[in-house]
């Protein structure tokens, strides 16, 4: 299952995408994404599954 | 490929025509797919390949803080592996498979990755001169490149290959201004220069970059980056006092480079032996891979193997 993830680094920014990970499960998802977007030292990090995302003008 | 990427090729030209990114492969033809994928694995595949390259050379770190810096050079490398690997797996590429099922041979990545680097001197010039052509490659794909989820990326990847250049240039810095460390680190340098000379590929003469430029999978040509390169590097070396065959040539306003090349290289003395060959005999060598090839690759590949 691919999560998209997102973060942001400053309390004035937005969300923004920096990756995505794969795994079978919400546990294993959180724990990737913190370990392999950790350049940054960010104060917000959420994933999304893929599947959950719709698009409403699309590129 | 058809079936996964529907657009046709004039379709294609038309939407970057039109200064639009292809987001995925909706918005792909059979060609731009294919063309986007073996770069990708290209990439990947050079970032992949130097943490082990790198691992068996930081094992000659001179204390335990700079044992840490090279690993942490590591964990970024790996990174950026990974950012390739899953914008491949957006593309209908099997990851895992891909990473661990391949032999050591569809590897796609830079001959030198294959010469090992066997001291603290030969870590530290690798990250001056690889890191520096990884640097070049990428700031070019990172402008020019028409693939948005790539081009994002990239701006991650641009700013932790400074930090690694910096690295190597500190320490480069450091050990040519000792005598004795000075021989031996452009005894180093002496096989590294040229071997990443290569790194950038056939000349333009021999190499038709056609559809890579034109679907922007590149901006520039190989000779236009290795002069980029040369320019970075040449400069640098000649100022801390070591000694690279290359020069400019104020009335080209080019790099020339000075010895034979292409040139013919015994990978186990690690040494050029002054004669020139042709660049066929060079894929040959190639092809052939070099003394490390296998033994990274079941590195990186032992855990999934089992």
């Amino acid at each position: 299952m691919i999560w998209e993830v997102f973060a942001r680094k400053a309390y004035e920014d937005p969300l923004h995408h920096v990756g995505t990970v794969t795994e079978s499960d919400e546990d294993l998802a959180l724990v990737s994404a913190r370990s392999i977007y950790d350049e940054q030292p960010w104060i917000h990090m959420i994933i999304v599954p893929r599947e959950a995302i719709r698009e409403a003008i699309k590129p | 490929m058809e079936e996964l990427a529907p657009r046709t090729e004039d379709e294609v030209r038309a939407h970057l025509a039109a200064g639009k990114l292809v987001e995925g492969l909706q918005h792909m033809s059979p060609e731009y797919l294919k063309g986007i994928r073996r770069i990708l694995t290209v990439s990947a595949d050079t970032e992949l390949v130097s943490a082990p390259a790198y691992l068996r050379a930081a094992a000659h770190a001179p204390a335990l803080n700079n044992f840490g810096s090279a690993v942490s050079i590591i964990q970024d490398e790996l990174a950026h592996a990974h950012i390739g690997y899953r914008l491949l797996g957006d593309l209908g590429v099997d990851m895992p498979a891909l990473i661990y099922e391949r032999e050591p041979n569809a590897f796609k990545y830079p001959y030198a990755f294959d010469v090992p680097l066997d001291s603290w001197y030969e870590l530290v010039l690798a990250n001056a001169l690889y890191d520096q052509a990884g640097f070049v490659l990428l700031s070019d794909v990172h402008q020019s490149s028409t693939f948005g989820p790539w081009k994002r990326a990239l701006a991650k990847v641009d700013k932790e290959e400074t930090f690694h250049l910096r690295h190597g240039r500190t320490w480069v810095k450091k050990f040519a201004a000792d005598p004795d460390h000075k021989v031996k680190l452009q005894a180093s340098l002496d096989w590294m220069f040229i071997l990443t000379l290569e790194w950038f590929g056939l000349p333009d003469e021999r190499k038709k970059h056609g559809i890579q430029l034109e679907y922007g999978f590149k901006g520039k040509s190989n000779d236009e980056l290795r002069q980029d390169w040369m320019g970075h590097v040449v400069p640098f070396v000649e100022e801390v006092g070591l000694h690279v065959p290359a020069h400019f040539d104020e009335q080209t306003q080019r790099y020339v480079i000075d010895c034979p090349f292409p040139q013919q290289f015994d990978s186990e003395k690690k040494a050029w032996g002054g004669t020139e060959i042709s660049w066929d005999d060079v894929l040959v060598r190639w092809k052939a891979r070099g003394p490390m090839n296998e033994t990274y690759v079941a590195r990186l590949q032992k855990g999934y193997r089992g």
